[in-house]
């Protein structure tokens, strides 16, 4: 009996233990808010100046994120490639940006392209809200933002834009709707003459050389930035860029090489003006494994 | 007797699985007009449960008026060409749908309708049809309504994971349909070929011997 009673302390103080763990394996790092919208599980969460939304429970891998006493600073590597993109259509005064987020992105062409007039799409109302309360986002004067698909959005406005950003992809899980030849056609019928379409997407996974050969199929040039300190890839695409990758330097320069706090110079040595894929197949509406690609790494 | 049951457990596992291999394409073929948000999935297992519920009854219905293999056969045929048909017309009629209807749910409702009404509601009459049979013809030793529905889960558990899984990676979304839509004309045909009803002797119900 007495032996049965030790046994259940025991096993009372290992949970205990065990409990207490997630508390102290992120130090700092405090939980704001947790819900779930109709399209994701989301987390609000703080460590140090650094505030994150992060979609599903693959916690470290589905986010969007703040240094709240620098808000344009790039936290991750993918928003500072992505800016960096901008370049090969420098004069742009129009973009469409599909996937909110946080709302760094607005916020880095607020506060250091003003000349461009920003047009957010999201499509899940509640990331909204949270980008208003935890992100301090509102929508700036000059920008304006649609709650819609990004499909839905682009096929209903018939609006063109000097540049649209795809942000609406993620590490698990991608809208396969938006990774198909129709979208990208409909995506080049909504940009002027000369525009750009920029994607955000990770290089590990056989959906990356998929797209490739998807924008190949769609676009006449075809560029990619290869992150170095994250698995993250940029896919830049156009009919007629107002430059190529060697010319990015000199475009660069035109912005002092910064915007904001983003180092062009360095950003740019990441971009190659192509990139070979094996065995890729272009995707389409009626041909679209793009989700079980995205699980198969390379 | 045996023929009969072999024909019996073909049905049922054959169109079990083609009823959710065809519910798991339907996102598919819904996504590019509607989006692919849970609203979606919520027009595509409802209206299914829809489709479903009127085919049970429809079912149900028939298999006491006409207690026979190739009535359901029949049906069965019809419902394999519209499905050969679906890859023809589903980029038109969402299209025009998506253009008529702004809301999303509604709008995939409506299509999901237009286009599964018919086949779905038809697959769905096996059970019924079958358990309706079976208990007519043979009250004591039959299949059981139970067997019945487990045969043709275990084929919808495989049509599930076989088409989510393998096909949608391996084959164009409309390649498969029209594969499943052969294989429905193929098995119906087949069935109405075998002239099961034959072998299927239903009592008379006002002879109690």
């Amino acid at each position: 009996m007495k032996v049965n009673i030790k046994m259940g302390m025991f096993f009372l103080a290992l949970l205990w233990v065990f409990s207490a763990i997630p508390l102290t394996a992120a130090p700092g790092s405090q939980i704001l808010y947790e819900t779930d919208s109709i399209y994701h599980h989301i987390t609000i969460r703080q460590e140090g100046m650094e505030r994150c939304m992060i979609f599903g429970r693959q916690r470290d891998l589905r986010q969007t994120c703040l240094d709240l006493e620098k808000p344009d600073a790039s936290v991750f590597e993918y928003t500072a490639m992505m800016f960096a993109g901008f370049l090969f259509r420098p004069d742009a005064k129009s973009v469409c940006l599909i996937g909110l987020g946080g709302g760094y992105i607005p916020t880095v062409f607020r506060m250091h392209l003003p000349q461009v007039r920003l047009h957010s799409v999201e499509v899940d109302p509640l990331v909204e809200k949270l980008a208003a309360k935890y992100f301090g986002f509102s929508v700036p004067a000059g920008q304006t933002l649609s709650i819609d698909d990004g499909r839905q959005f682009l096929k209903k406005s018939k609006e063109r834009y000097d540049q649209i950003w795809l942000d609406a992809f993620n590490s698990d899980y991608i809208p396969a709707h938006m990774a198909t030849k129709e979208f990208l056609m409909l995506v080049r019928s909504r940009l002027t003459e000369g525009g750009i379409v920029i994607q955000n997407l990770f290089c590990d996974n056989r959906l990356y050389d998929a797209q490739i050969a998807t924008f190949r199929s769609v676009f006449a040039k075809v560029f990619v930035f290869e992150g170095r300190k994250s698995g993250s890839c940029i896919i830049v695409a156009s009919d007629r860029p107002a430059t190529d990758p060697a010319g990015l330097g000199k475009q660069a320069q035109r912005f002092g090489g910064r915007i904001g706090r983003i180092d062009l110079f360095a950003e740019i040595t990441k971009c190659k003006a192509s990139t070979a894929v094996k065995n890729a197949t272009v995707l389409t509406d009626d041909f679209n494994p793009a989700n079980l690609l995205l699980m198969q790494k390379k | 007797m045996s023929i009969v049951y072999a024909v019996f457990i073909l049905l049922l596992v054959w169109f079990g699985a083609a009823v959710m291999s065809l519910e798991i394409l339907s996102s598919n073929l819904m996504s590019p007009y509607f989006g692919g948000s849970i609203y979606i999935w919520g027009s595509i297992i409802s209206s299914f449960m829809v489709h479903f519920s009127v085919g049970y009854v429809l079912g149900g219905w028939l298999s006491r008026r006409f207690p026979k293999i190739s009535v359901l056969a029949a049906f069965l045929v019809v419902c394999s060409l519209w499905v050969l048909m679906i890859p023809l017309i589903y980029q038109p009629v969402c299209e025009f749908i998506s253009e008529q209807i702004v809301d999303v749910r509604l709008g995939s409702l409506a299509a999901m309708n237009a286009i599964f009404l018919v086949p779905i509601s038809i697959m769905a009459m096996v059970s019924p049809y079958i358990i309706g049979i079976t208990t007519a013809w043979q009250r004591q030793s039959g299949l059981t309504a139970g067997m019945v529905l487990f045969i043709s889960t275990v084929g919808s558990f495989v049509g599930t994971n076989a088409t989510a899984f393998y096909l949608i990676s391996l084959f164009p979304v409309s390649r498969i349909i029209t594969g499943v839509g052969i294989i429905c004309l193929a098995v119906s045909l087949l069935v109405l070929l075998l002239r099961i009803d034959r072998r299927i002797r239903i009592p008379d119900p006002n002879n109690c011997t």
